[in-house]
């Protein structure tokens, strides 16, 4: 904790490192594995980019031996997030995670955000049932959670609603849906061409859209609030820092 | 044994003017077992928290607290965690994990223990407390009384030598907090181990208990056997007395020479030698009409059927009763019985499949917004803080307001008044979830009243409040009462509703099986009803109330006199 | 009914469906295709029954139909043209025939998937990352507490609301919209208060000392270290036979197969035998029990 306190301006050498393998590392895997692999390897690649993502936060996180009330954090971010997902069932594309993920990770840093991202993603999937689509989902959900961290740290995100909704439909609609449809193509087709993937974002501009605009306005109307209820919760009983 | 020694112990939380524990001076033996109580707020989880590190608060302390000679502070906290056993309020916060098996398990996994072990005490655990049964159940599928028990179970895991407890059984309901002491109980018993807990049952917690301790504003101001605790409360008229068995209470208020009794037994013995030299007082032959019950009805269920799936079991069951406009109205009964669900009929949540449901003589019509406002009703729901949305509890009551076109004038007035009604004043700055229990109870109805409702629909009320904000709360509602507002009510609380309530309904498998007037309710009921008349029914079966008891006793006369 | 195949240890569980899915995504071969198309099929319908899988297969239809006519149409690559596209562009058999086998290749993959969801629960889940990842699968545990209690929770703080007058299904959208939120901050003031309480308890519970350990209640008892065994011995002659390169299909710019051979035939019977495992286990154990229940 106090090493933290010492190097807060900075990114700690964490963030850096995992940053490293989340920026660096996977795209030039993904990059290999569709270049050099060809043809049929994709389902391949995609599972070790689960292993990727996952390994770094998963072994700094269990090494630095987290307190209760870190896990307790994250859990009930997840948590919200999954059970907002289930609670706008009945509206396709239209859920709050990535509203929440983004708030977490601004007000509990980028590795929290990473976590509570991909963590929704997993466990959401163990109702709505898993499939070869989680560990996209759990990417996704992840890195925007962990770059929305980064940005705030940095001092270009900004906890007003302007700034949160700007990231948060940008965001959605470019890393989410540019990654997660990238993946859907890989599933079918053996060469990305630009054709297929301009029909493949065409055909999922619509739901891409809907779930921009959802964040959108789950950020304009939660985040406020929400911020207010996390940073009365931390100045209440010493939640974590960032 | 020397378990605990507290030595003139004071805390202060940061940024606040009083102390919350002062000079607090006690020794605790190896084997007691010890209850706490007092007012909300007078210190209790406070002192408790003082005694495992871990749970401590931030604050300033002064004075010392020594476990086992040594002080807590120099305890590691792998001894503390393993010895010290911590017992919260809420059920269902207490549980980490999502499997019953797995939170069983939990504590002996973090004090590092070995498969074999761990195997061998869960099961040993599992077994004591009858877990077995629902060994591999996901918690969800607990209930209330359950879920205690498994915490509780997880941590005599550990094998605790000190069990401590906060108001663990004030989410309970009536029967399953029973069984919860009961439990308790037999932990003590059986196995020796040391109890200290807060608790505002003290009807039944008392007579298993040796010691009891009353705090008062951080201080101790009564530490004996509960009879001579209780005492020491009525000699100095502390309102806290109010919260005595009934026994206590009787016995205390007639003031007779003889011996206290703690239960209803002891009570009835008390009772007998009390009046073996006196005539007892003439049963009052109760003619008058209690309830005026005006020509005009406000809520009628005409042969109502539900249920929450088609294929699904009826939850009500040919229902049909009557409120009577101004009436205050208790459902008691056990639960899982479909209290809960008429009162959601009442509000319009929910629609009979068949029957009719009359409010203030019009028919109920699909639901919407307009309804409520519509049939004037205002619902206070059983878990108060479910309506908090804003910082403060002021924001939280012009909230309410906000669909309404007011002037800011006509805003303010409003709520000033229900304010003043509901004694908010020094709370409107507060946050809703700062509150105590029972704020947060007044802050949700002073919510529910800015609807201006004509009938009030409460559901569980006095649940986890302690005697003093429950007396302030039926004095509330009779005031609400006289004021003419139709109140219905569901409740587990036999002695509240015999106190406050006008006319009482016995809730059973989806039907209202008897009504009548308290008084009447609760003296043809043998098992259901009050400590007091479970005590003095075999002379006067229509003695209901403490006070009806009390004064019975002083009316008999005297035979040696005659 | 109980599978067989699911109470064996979780390991066994969890290295089967890794090996079965990560052989189903890398070989296109056809043969494999179809041998692990069958016995995720019927393996599938063990667990579920067969209207269950009928109508997830019935829900896939319109996506296979899509992945298999999308493929060749922005896919061009091959060297057997058709006929051309009002576009100019050519469209090639092999990429038709591509197209099929990725979209077999999704339908066994979601079909593993589903046998997957069914045998893996969370408890086994838990057990087998709780030594290497303590603390996330901690975390896994209490987030599958929390979701049910969270979802009661909204059930309940929408009741409340709508009593006061507040309802989601009532009024305009923007209005509805703003009750949704609402119930959801409330839910979330919920969730974080009580959430310092579960704090407690773990501390309190002594989380947080060094050398925790995770229990459970399974054991790896004989009867999975002969599956194990034969598990491993089949993945091997598989891996083996991968590597010698008999698994694979090479779809452009012309389909070629390799050729098949006795060993060709032997590493077929290997996956085969592989895929059909735990319906083979059930089935062996089925059979056991009459014969035992026969018996009394």
């Amino acid at each position: 904790m106090s090493d933290q306190h010492i190097t807060k301006p900075r990114l700690s050498r964490r963030t850096l490192f995992a940053s490293l393998l989340i920026l660096v590392v996977i795209p030039i895997t993904m990059c290999i594995g569709i270049f050099v692999l060809q043809d049929r390897k994709y389902y391949f690649i995609s599972l070790l980019i689960l292993l990727y993502t996952m390994i770094p936060f998963a072994m700094v996180f269990e090494k630095r031996k987290p307190q209760a009330r870190e896990l307790i954090v994250i859990a009930v971010l997840a948590a919200i997030a999954v059970a907002g997902r289930g609670a706008f069932f009945m509206l396709p594309q239209f859920k709050p995670v990535v509203a929440i993920v983004i708030i977490a990770g601004v007000c509990f840093g980028a590795e929290s955000g990473f976590l509570v991202g991909a963590m929704a993603g997993f466990v959401s999937n163990f109702f709505f049932g898993q499939g070869p689509w989680t560990p996209w989902q759990m990417f996704c959900f992840g890195i925007i959670g962990f770059i929305a961290g980064i940005l705030f740290q940095k001092g270009w995100l900004k906890k007003s609603k302007l700034s949160l909704c700007i990231y948060g439909g940008v965001s959605t609609l470019l890393i989410y849906g540019g990654i997660i449809n990238i993946g859907s193509l890989m599933m079918f087709t053996p060469h990305i061409t630009w054709e297929g993937l301009l029909a493949v974002y065409a055909s999922g501009f619509w739901f891409d859209m809907v779930h921009a605009i959802a964040t959108v306005i789950f950020l304009l109307l939660l985040s406020r609030p929400m911020i207010e209820k996390l940073e009365r919760i931390k100045a209440k009983y010493g939640l974590i820092d960032p | 044994m020397e378990i605990y020694r507290i030595k003139n112990l004071s805390f202060t939380f940061p940024l606040a003017e009083r102390e919350a524990l002062s000079n607090i001076d006690l020794t605790i033996q190896g084997g007691q077992f010890i209850t706490i109580c007092g007012k909300s707020g007078c210190g209790k989880s406070t002192l408790l928290r003082q005694l495992k590190s871990i749970l401590t608060p931030h604050g300033q302390s002064q004075g010392e607290v020594l476990f086992h000679g040594q002080s807590l502070r120099d305890v590691d906290q792998r001894t503390q965690a393993a010895e010290i056993g911590f017992v919260l309020q809420d059920p269902d916060n207490q549980i980490v994990t999502d499997k019953v098996w797995h939170e069983l398990a939990f504590g002996l996994e973090s004090l590092g223990y070995d498969q074999q072990t761990i195997r061998l005490r869960v099961a040993e655990m599992a077994s004591f407390f009858g877990i077995q049964n629902w060994f591999h159940k996901p918690v969800t599928e607990l209930s209330g009384g359950q879920k205690q028990l498994l915490n509780l179970a997880s941590i005599m895991a550990m094998n605790p030598s000190v069990l401590i407890l906060d108001e663990p059984t004030s989410q309970l309901d009536p029967i399953a907090a029973v069984d919860f002491l009961e439990t308790i109980s037999k932990i003590n018993r059986e196995l020796g181990t040391t109890i200290i807990m807060t608790e505002h049952r003290l009807e039944e917690v008392l007579t298993v208990s040796d010691r009891l301790i009353v705090l008062d504003q951080g201080k101790v101001i009564a530490d004996d056997s509960p009879a001579k605790a209780g005492e020491i409360l009525h000699t100095i008229q502390h309102p806290m007395f109010a919260s005595m068995p009934s026994p206590m209470q009787i016995h205390a208020g007639v003031g007779s020479g003889l011996d206290c009794p703690m239960t209803v037994k002891e009570g009835r013995q008390w009772l007998n030698v009390y009046l073996e030299d006196k005539a007892a007082a003439q049963t009052k032959v109760t003619t008058q009409s209690l309830t005026t019950p005006s020509s005009s009805v406000a809520i009628q269920f005409k042969d109502v059927w539900f249920k929450h799936e088609r294929g699904g079991p009826d939850i009500i069951k040919d229902l049909s009763f009557e409120v009577s406009e101004g009436a205050f109205y208790c459902i008691v009964g056990g639960n899982g019985t479909g209290k809960t669900t008429t009162l959601s009929l009442i509000s319009g949540i929910l629609q009979p499949y068949r029957g009719k449901i009359m409010i203030h003589g019009q028919k109920h019509t699909k639901w919407n917004s307009k309804h409520i406002t519509a049939h004037q009703l205002g619902v206070l729901p059983q878990n108060p803080a479910s309506l908090f949305v804003k910082k403060t509890v002021e924001l939280d009551l012009y909230e309410m307001l906000s669909d309404h076109p007011l002037s800011k004038e006509e805003k303010q007035q409003k709520v000033d008044s229900v304010v003043k009604l509901t004694e908010l004043e020094h709370l409107l700055a507060m946050h809703p979830y700062d509150l105590s229990g029972g704020e947060q109870q007044r802050a949700a109805l002073a919510k529910v009243l800015l609807l201006e409702p004509k009938i009030l629909l409460l559901d569980e009320p006095t649940k986890g409040l302690d005697g003093f904000f429950k007396q302030k709360l039926g004095l509330f509602l009779r005031k609400l009462h006289h004021q003419g507002v139709t109140i219905v009510m569901v409740s587990h609380d036999v002695e509240f509703c015999a106190k406050y309530g006008g006319e009482c309904a016995m809730f059973f498998d989806g039907s209202v099986i008897a009504s009548h007037p308290a008084e009447q309710f609760f003296a043809g009921n043998s098992f259901y009803t009050t400590a007091a008349n479970r005590m003095a029914r075999h002379i006067w079966r229509d003695a209901v109330t403490i006070e009806g008891v009390i004064e019975r006793c002083q009316t008999s006369t005297s035979l040696s006199r005659v | 009914m109980r599978d067989s195949f699911s109470t064996y240890h979780p390991l066994i569980n969890f290295v089967y469906f890794v090996a079965v899915i990560t052989c189903n995504m890398v070989f296109m071969h056809p043969i494999f295709q179809v041998i692990a198309l069958l016995s995720a099929g019927s393996y599938s319908i063990l667990l579920k029954g067969g209207k269950a899988v009928r109508f997830q297969l019935l829900f896939m239809l319109p996506l296979l139909l899509l992945m298999a006519t999308v493929n060749p149409l922005f896919n061009h690559a091959g060297v057997t043209i058709l006929f051309y596209l009002d576009n100019g562009n050519p469209i090639t058999l092999e990429s038709i025939l591509y197209g099929i086998a990725a979209a077999c290749m999704y339908v066994t993959v979601i079909l593993w998937f589903s046998c997957y969801n069914a045998v893996m629960t969370s408890d086994k889940f838990i057990y087998i990352f709780g030594k290497i990842l303590p603390a996330l699968s901690l975390i896994f545990s209490m987030v599958l507490r929390f979701v049910p209690r969270y979802a009661a929770q909204i059930k309940v703080i929408s009741h409340a609301q709508k009593s006061i007058g507040r309802d989601v299904s009532q009024g305009n959208i923007v209005r509805r919209a703003r009750n949704g939120m609402r119930i959801l901050s409330i839910m979330m003031s919920w969730a974080l208060e009580n959430a310092i309480e579960t704090a407690d308890s773990m501390k309190s519970r002594g989380y947080g000392l060094p050398g925790r350990t995770s229990f459970s209640t399974y054991r790896f008892d004989r009867r999975d270290t002969i599956v194990f065994l034969i598990m491993l011995g089949l993945m091997a002659v598989i891996g083996a036979a991968a590597f010698m390169g008999q698994n694979s299909i090479r779809f452009f710019p012309s389909i070629r197969i390799q050729p098949m051979s006795m060993v060709s035939i032997m590493v077929y019977i290997a996956y085969g035998f592989l895929c059909v495992l735990p319906v083979v286990i059930r089935l062996v154990e089925d059979i056991k029990w009459k014969f035992i229940a026969s018996k009394i």
